[in-house]
């Protein structure tokens, strides 16, 4: 592992202090994956085998709706975690896609090894409480804006926190993830300022 | 008459349902696969050597043709069925859980099974069989995400009266795989329904 994903590793568990042989072992969990554009990384119907943190590139999340199209849940992007974490957790079938949507490259650590650190090192059990804390306001955060906001509200609060890398995405994601159409989305790029 | 958008996403989230469920058919007992609802019908390992009969005409296609198919410029949007080739789909798509329309099948892709020879050996090799092609299908499908599927046009396993571009046969494929899981579901209610009073 390299001095970038290491400090991005350790970005990651800020609150986490190891011995210099325990930080070793810790990094010997972590592999690093690489994909190409349009790769997927998580099929639906297919088990999460691992819980991802983003090294570099843009992934989104989704899954399909009645008529086949992409519904998008969310993004990760470097520095983020990645993956589809109820099938991790739960080990059943996923029912959404992880696609890369530029070339990605993720530090992966598997099932066993991730149930393995919680085991050997109860500190972990903070940082989970604090992750799993996060995403579930991150969640709630989303749903009240998606159900409270106009279309042009939703873009404007997306454009004014989300990183500069998932502003050059296709706008058909970016559309589906504020639950407008690609037409809408592209209307407001031209007319709103943020 | 509405035309269908076909997607690789589609196709690979039904194939992975239709594999999840297979796996789950090798934690039945040997009597489950190998008693047939009646004298007339076949049991669940025939159904299963039927659907590898009948993709082993296109795994040869695809092997032939996706590696020579260029590169796609950008993102796969999906592709539109064409009628003709939506007729034939339809006429395999089970519709609620049901069975449409019963056919006779060819000869060429009838299971000759020796049913005194069905043992564990030929039930494990019977699976493996339907894994290895099923997962070739699979990985066809990822194959031509990336591919111009637009160029190519293959035959049908009936011949060329039918002619489907690539999405339309894993389209044609994947009806065809969830037409007999649904034959499979039918063989275990009615084993179900003589086991129960």
């Amino acid at each position: 592992m390299d001095d970038e994903a290491s400090r991005i590793l350790k970005g990651f568990f800020p609150n986490i202090d190891f011995t210099k042989e325990e930080e070793r072992y810790f990094k010997s969990l972590w592999s690093i994956k690489t994909f190409d554009q349009y790769d997927l990384i998580t099929e639906a119907g297919k088990i999460e085998r691992c819980f991802y943190i983003v090294l570099d590139g843009v992934q989104a999340i989704y899954l399909l709706n009645e008529r086949g199209e992409k519904v998008v849940l969310g993004f990760s992007y470097s520095g983020s975690p990645s993956g589809a974490f109820d099938s991790f957790i739960q080990q059943t079938p996923s029912k959404t896609f992880l696609e890369a949507l530029k070339p990605s490259k993720l530090l992966a650590i598997s099932r066993s090894d991730y149930d393995s650190i919680f085991k050997k090192h109860p500190r972990f059990y903070t940082w989970g409480h604090h992750f799993f804390q996060d995403i579930l306001f991150g969640r709630l955060s989303r749903e009240v804006e998606l159900l409270t906001l106009t279309a042009e509200q939703r873009y404007v609060a997306f454009m004014q926190r989300c990183p500069d890398e998932l502003k050059v995405i296709p706008q058909k994601y970016l559309a589906s993830y504020l639950n407008m159409k690609p037409e809408t989305f592209s209307r407001l790029r031209a007319s709103v300022s943020y | 008459m509405a035309q269908l958008l076909l997607t690789p996403e589609n196709h690979i989230q039904r194939l992975n349902a239709i594999l999840n469920k297979v796996d789950q058919l090798q934690n039945l007992g040997l009597p489950s696969l190998t008693t047939p609802p009646n004298s007339k019908s076949w049991n669940i390992l025939e159904v299963l050597v039927h659907l590898n009969i009948a993709y082993g005409h296109y795994q040869q296609k695809f092997n032939q043709h996706i590696p020579k198919l260029p590169d796609n410029k950008s993102e796969n949007e999906g592709f539109r069925i064409r009628r003709w080739q939506k007729l034939v789909v339809d006429s395999q798509r089970p519709k609620e859980g049901v069975r449409k329309w019963k056919m006779k099948t060819l000869k060429k892709f009838e299971p000759l099974l020796d049913h005194n020879q069905l043992n564990h050996e030929k039930a494990e090799e019977i699976f493996k069989t339907f894994f290895e092609l099923h997962n070739h299908l699979k990985e066809a499908v990822l194959l031509c995400r990336k591919k111009e599927v637009s160029q190519l046009k293959i035959p049908s396993a009936i011949g060329p009266i039918v002619l489907f571009y690539l999405p339309e046969a894993f389209e044609f494929l994947i009806c065809h795989l969830e037409r007999h899981m649904v034959q499979i579901d039918e063989i275990l209610q009615q084993q179900d329904s003589l086991v129960s009073p």
